[in-house]
């Protein structure tokens, strides 16, 4: 092999060749071209002008230079030169590459495979035998087989069959394998690292360094992968933390929260500042959607480290709290307190018995208060016995009642007084938790005193059913066991009447606690947890299969993510633990610095290119140029003096033609002719408009919607509208539209200072936008609030006069239809306007806002068929969004005409007053 | 009725069946003579020509009474001469005619072709008699004369002749021959066929036909050179040297041409065919009117 920098010829002997160049010009030289051909009637008067003399015709230079040009291709292509060729291995006849295949390397395994197989191709050619040594361990039992040397064609298919695994490498066992073979004759070592620390890093490479040679690759900075951990289950809104090694440079991803069924619930970015490694991310969503989530994955990085399993302890339990009515006094009323303790890790609903437990809750929170009705008290009881949690409270009406049944101990009437005018006794602390109460771990803080408490009959049960005492030992809280369910008896008020329990953090932790154990999910479960579903390497839920074993009772809290406990969830399909990977992390950094060891990133390096291909294909070129030059001479070709005009038309034509192909992308620019074209094109007719969001979907069924409504309007009205046209706010002219379409999407870009500015005066001028957020169909409170929030943002640079919902007798009702719905695609959403003074712009609203997506309903493809179902009502809604429609057009087009007194007696008459 | 319909569509087939030859001599031809003309001379014929002065020794038949009776002198009314001539035509049908140096220009046998029917067309229309030479056929006129004259130009069966030059035959005499092609041959034997033509006492006029080509000879570089009539071919390294040579000689060979009429007392014309053929016909008809 020959090397000349970076270039480098396979077959150096074949440039002998280029030597023979100079014999090639002189023969070419010598062997004219063959003459062209021509017929020719005179040819009596050419016969005797020839010198008998013939000098050998030379060939052209051009050609001449041209045929050399090719031959110096072939033979340049012949000796096959490289770009980057790979360097030969020198000293050995062996290669050992290692390969991280942990769940780091999952977000750049296809960078690692295609290294991996060019250096199996690179052995293959050379002949080196090649050690092939795997980091992560693998799963089963018993210990990893021992590793061998292979032929690069068994190594090859061993790589084949290379998956990342979803735990962490353990690069200090495959060291020890490998110095268990002790390879000698090693020619060098590559390195195909995950570019993690994992805290072995450094062991490793000093480990390798002593067989050969060492080359690593591996990425850095942003392509690191990230990890995802746990945020705080207990938190008000559902969070994840996000860990990345190397904190340079500031990073932005996008994280996902999906359902068991894979869906989409929501959506945030988190940006990792500058010298930051973590970030928490976090996710506002009402808890219904809260409690379907599965996991928590970060867009487009698949890794078993970039899904975060969520299990029972992310849910936030809907508790009920009896609260018959509304409270004159809320800060007397003990649901008051309860409410505000419960509300940061739970999801609070008032109400009586009947309607709480037919909304579905976890715990049932029963304040002091009047003894429940005989058919309240069955149904709490069904609802224990069912699993359902019940927390009681004391208070002096339940010292004043008989036993109800639903209390876990037999109370002494009356109460005690601690600390009154008649009591010795001072307010009384409590005692530390014991270890086998569910409060246990929880600080008590000094300040909370209990003044009174019920009491419980001394019975021998009695001590088995006491979570909580005071620091006299009476018990301050109770609870029992009833079917599948626990019933909780504190022992004081849940107001601070009784006690400033009520007041402090400690009344949160416990009822946290009370809470997490509803539904049957304790602490400390003594059932082994077999796994359900584990993670791939690339963060896919698969089915458990032999790997993975069962974690052993009580142990789960301990278990780290390892090959004999993938992450993945475990137990069984009603109550299932996540087990994570993120705990098993050790040393979540970039690769330290490796002394002695040639660093690369696998993006980085250039692939070794080989340009006997192109070189060919050139000198095929160059073939066909000299076949058609020696065409050409010989008169063959037609002569380009005898083309035809047409032929250069033609051609130009097809440059012309080809040129786009090259301009395409560049930006649109806003110039003057297209400018004066849009505005030629607005102008001459009569159009609706619709503003492009830049989301295709959207823009298209707002194009069919309006192309729909252009149809009904054409057929029934005096109102002749063209095809629709689409707007750009920030580029177009808006003067020309009396109707703006506004599809209020999540993603589109607020409108700039200016484009404001232009919307500000054509609102002012008399323009109507129809703002259409689209809600109508979603619902939720938090899908209106998003909509909301984006109609927000898109108008923040206007000034949105205030809005009311539309009145009965508003012109929309009556401009061409009259009707009192508005229904769109969906229907129920309110339609807001603003109350324009009859004075300004003919007393034409100029922001109209709703979310029935009428444009859904008015849409229809080329065949003129409706696009979209119109939900609930069908096509008699459609009819309905047609006539809105027509309403608006109407009344944008002829203001407060039909609010005319004139219109009054045809409008009662057709009304049937 | 039933006769004027049968001869409508006759005549109807008769005009559709008009050879595209035809029609484009037609057209030719009438932008070049637009009616008949007459002789310009008192002579037999039916229109009248003018009145002249009674001389003695005239019959007395002849006198023109009416007019006579008019004033005291006697006057003879005289018609235009109106004999009609006999045109032979004839082009060279070799197979160097059939050159067109691009495929934009006609070939010289196209153009050969149209300009003898056109004045064929032109000559009928003036009450000439026409024939091809060679043809065998007797000269006659009128419009089915310029038809058959048609198809035989389009059959190119008449007048084959391997030499380029009219053939001799017995022609009447005082008749006009009109000849037509591009005369590359040698000079001698076209001289030959000349004189013995004009010694027969015809009056003739020579239109030599050229491409373009063949006068300027625009090639370049190395051309092997292949003849029409199974000449040799001849390879020419550069042609661009022997230009300004084959322009001479083209030039001294027409004035052989040129000068050999001259002899014989005939014209001598040239035409390209890149030129309109108006131009040609016009001169063509001229030189046939003049005399």
């Amino acid at each position: 092999m020959l090397s000349l920098g970076p270039l480098a010829f396979a077959a150096p002997w074949l440039l002998l060749g280029l030597a023979a160049l100079p014999v090639l010009w002189w023969l070419l030289r010598v062997t004219p071209p063959a003459p062209r051909r021509i017929v020719f009637p005179a040819m009596r008067l050419l016969r005797g002008l020839v010198n008998p003399e013939e000098t050998p015709a030379k060939t052209p230079l051009w050609l001449i230079l041209l045929r050399l040009a090719l031959a110096i291709c072939v033979i340049l292509a012949l000796a096959q030169p490289l770009l980057n060729p790979r360097s030969p291995l020198t000293g050995g006849d062996k290669l050992v590459i290692a390969i991280d295949d942990g769940w780091a390397s999952a977000r750049h395994w296809d960078e690692m495979r295609a290294a991996l197989d060019e250096l199996l191709a690179r052995a293959q050619r050379d002949g080196d035998d090649v050690v092939l040594l795997e980091t992560a361990p693998v799963p089963g039992p018993g210990a990893a087989p021992a590793l061998s040397i292979e032929r690069p064609e068994d190594a090859h298919a061993e790589a084949a069959a290379l998956q990342p695994r979803p735990w962490p490498v353990d690069r200090d066992a495959a060291l020890a394998r490998l110095n268990g073979l002790n390879p000698s004759g090693i020619a060098q070592i590559v390195w195909l690292s995950d570019g993690i620390d994992h805290g072995d890093a450094a062991g490793f490479a000093a480990g390798l360094e002593k067989y050969g040679p060492l080359r690593v690759r591996g990425e850095s900075g942003n392509a690191l992968p990230h990890l995802l951990a746990p945020g705080n289950p207990d938190d008000q809104d559902l969070t994840a933390t996000v860990t990345r090694a190397d904190p340079a440079l500031p990073e932005t991803m996008t994280l996902r929260v999906l359902g068991a069924d894979g869906r989409y619930l929501a959506q945030s970015d988190v940006t990792i500042a500058a010298g930051e490694t973590s970030a928490l991310a976090r996710f506002v969503m009402p808890a219904g959607l809260r409690n379907e989530a599965s996991s928590i994955v970060i867009a487009n990085e698949a890794s078993a480290g970039a899904v975060l399993l969520l299990d029972e302890r992310w849910k936030r339990r809907p508790v009920g709290i009896l609260a018959p009515g509304a409270e004159s006094q809320p800060l007397l009323s003990g649901a008051y307190y309860l409410d505000k303790a419960l509300s940061p890790f739970s999801e609070v609903r008032q109400g009586d018995v009947a309607s709480l437990l037919q909304g579905g809750i976890s715990v049932l929170a029963l304040p002091d208060g009047p003894p429940l009705n005989d058919a309240d008290k069955t149904s709490v009881t069904a609802f224990l016995e069912q699993g359902g949690t019940v927390l009681r409270f004391a208070g002096p009406l339940l010292a004043a009642q008989e036993d109800d049944g639903l209390l876990p101990v037999t109370l002494r009437s009356g109460g005690r007084s601690l600390g009154g005018a008649l009591s010795w006794e001072q307010p009384l602390h409590l005692a530390p938790f014991s270890p086998d109460s569910p409060f246990a771990g929880i600080e008590i803080p000094d300040d909370v005193t209990v003044s009174r408490q019920v009491l419980a009959e001394p019975t021998p049960d009695l001590a088995a059913k006491i979570w909580a005492r005071l620091s006299d030992g009476t018990p301050l809280v109770t609870a029992q066991q009833r079917g599948k369910g626990w019933l909780v008896l504190i022992h004081t008020t849940s107001d601070p009447e009784w006690s400033n329990l009520a007041l402090s953090g400690l009344m949160v932790e416990m009822l946290r606690r009370v809470v997490a154990l509803s539904q049957g999910i304790s602490g400390a479960t003594d059932k082994p947890l077999p796994p359900v579903q584990v993670l791939d390497g690339f963060g896919q839920l698969q089915d458990a299969d032999a790997g993975a074993e069962i974690v052993p009772a009580g142990e789960f809290s301990r278990t780290l993510a390892s090959p004999h406990h993938p992450p993945g969830f475990y137990g069984d399909a009603d109550s299932r633990r996540a087990l994570n990977l993120a705990p098993a992390v050790k040393e979540f950094s970039p690769l330290p610095e490796l002394p002695g060891a040639e660093r690369q990133s696998y993006a980085q390096r250039a692939a070794e290119m080989d340009f006997r291909p192109p070189l060919l294909a050139l000198a095929f070129v160059l073939f066909l140029i000299d076949l058609a030059a020696g065409f050409a001479l010989r008169g063959i070709l037609p002569r380009p003096t005898s083309w035809k005009p047409d032929t250069w038309k033609r051609g130009a034509a097809l440059l012309l033609l080809a040129l786009p192909l090259w301009s395409i992308h560049p930006a649109r620019a806003a110039s003057a002719p297209e400018a004066d074209n849009f505005a030629i094109q607005a102008a001459s007719e009569f159009h609706l408009a619709y503003v492009l969001t830049g989301i295709p979907a959207i823009d298209t069924e707002s194009r069919q919607g309006l192309a729909g409504l252009s149809l009904v309007l054409n057929q029934r009205t005096a109102v002749e509208a063209a095809e629709p046209m689409g707007v750009d706010v920030e580029k177009d002219e808006l003067i020309f539209f009396p109707l703006l379409y506004w599809p209020v999407v999540a993603g589109e870009r607020a409108p700039s200072a200016a484009a404001a500015a232009k919307l500000q005066r054509y609102l002012a001028t008399g323009g109507t936008i129809l703002f259409d957020t689209r809600d109508a169909s979603l619902g939720t409170p938090m899908a209106e609030a998003q909509a909301q929030d984006q109609l927000k943002r898109l108008t923040s640079g206007i000034a949105m006069p205030p809005l009311i919902p539309l009145p009965p007798d508003h012109v929309l009702t009556k401009s061409f239809y009259l009707m009192q719905e508005f229904p769109g695609r969906w229907t129920g959403g309110t339609l807001w306007v603003d109350p324009a003074a009859d004075q300004v712009n003919d007393g034409v609203a100029s922001v109209i806002v709703g979310g029935n997506e009428w444009a859904g309903a008015w849409a229809v493809d080329e065949q003129s068929r409706p696009v979209y179902a119109a939900v609930p009502g069908g096509e008699g809604q459609r009819e309905m969004a047609y006539r809105f429609g027509v309403n608006l057009v109407m009344y944008a087009l002829t203001g407060n005409y039909k609010n005319d007194q004139v219109h009054v007696p045809a409008i009662l008459e057709r009304l049937g007053q | 009725m039933k006769n004027r319909a049968a001869l409508r569509s006759r005549a109807e087939a008769a005009a559709s069946s008009l050879p595209p030859l035809l029609i484009a001599a037609e057209r030719v031809a009438s932008s070049v003579a637009p009616g008949t003309h007459g002789r310009r001379r008192a002579g037999r014929g039916e229109s009248f020509w003018q009145f002249r002065p009674y001389e003695p020794g005239e019959p007395a038949r002849s006198v023109d009474w009416r007019q006579s009776a008019k004033s005291d002198r006697l006057y003879v009314r005289e018609s235009e001469w109106e004999a009609a001539q006999s045109v032979f035509l004839w082009r060279d049908s070799s197979a160097s005619m059939d050159y067109a140096s691009t495929p934009n220009l006609p070939s010289k046998r196209t153009r050969a072709d149209l300009l003898t029917l056109a004045l064929a067309a032109l000559l009928v229309r003036g009450g000439e008699r026409v024939a091809l030479l060679g043809s065998g056929a007797a000269p006659g006129h009128g419009r089915y004369m310029l038809e058959s004259l048609a198809l035989l130009l389009e059959r190119g069966e008449t007048g084959k002749s391997e030499s380029g030059l009219p053939d001799f035959e017995n022609l009447p005499r005082h008749g006009q021959m009109v000849l037509m092609g591009d005369f590359l041959s040698p000079l001698e034997e076209l001289h030959k066929r000349v004189l013995r033509f004009a010694d027969a006492g015809l009056k003739g006029h020579v239109l030599q036909i050229l491409d373009p080509a063949e006068e300027s000879l625009p090639f370049a570089g190395r051309v092997r050179f292949e003849g029409m009539e199974h000449e040799s071919p001849l390879l020419v390294s550069r042609v661009e040297t022997i230009r300004r040579a084959y322009i001479e000689k083209l030039a001294r060979h027409r004035d052989g041409l040129a000068s050999l009429t001259r002899l014989a007392g005939w014209s001598f014309g040239v035409h390209r065919t890149d030129q309109p053929p108006q131009a040609a016909l016009l001169g063509l008809y001229h030189a046939l009117a003049g005399d």
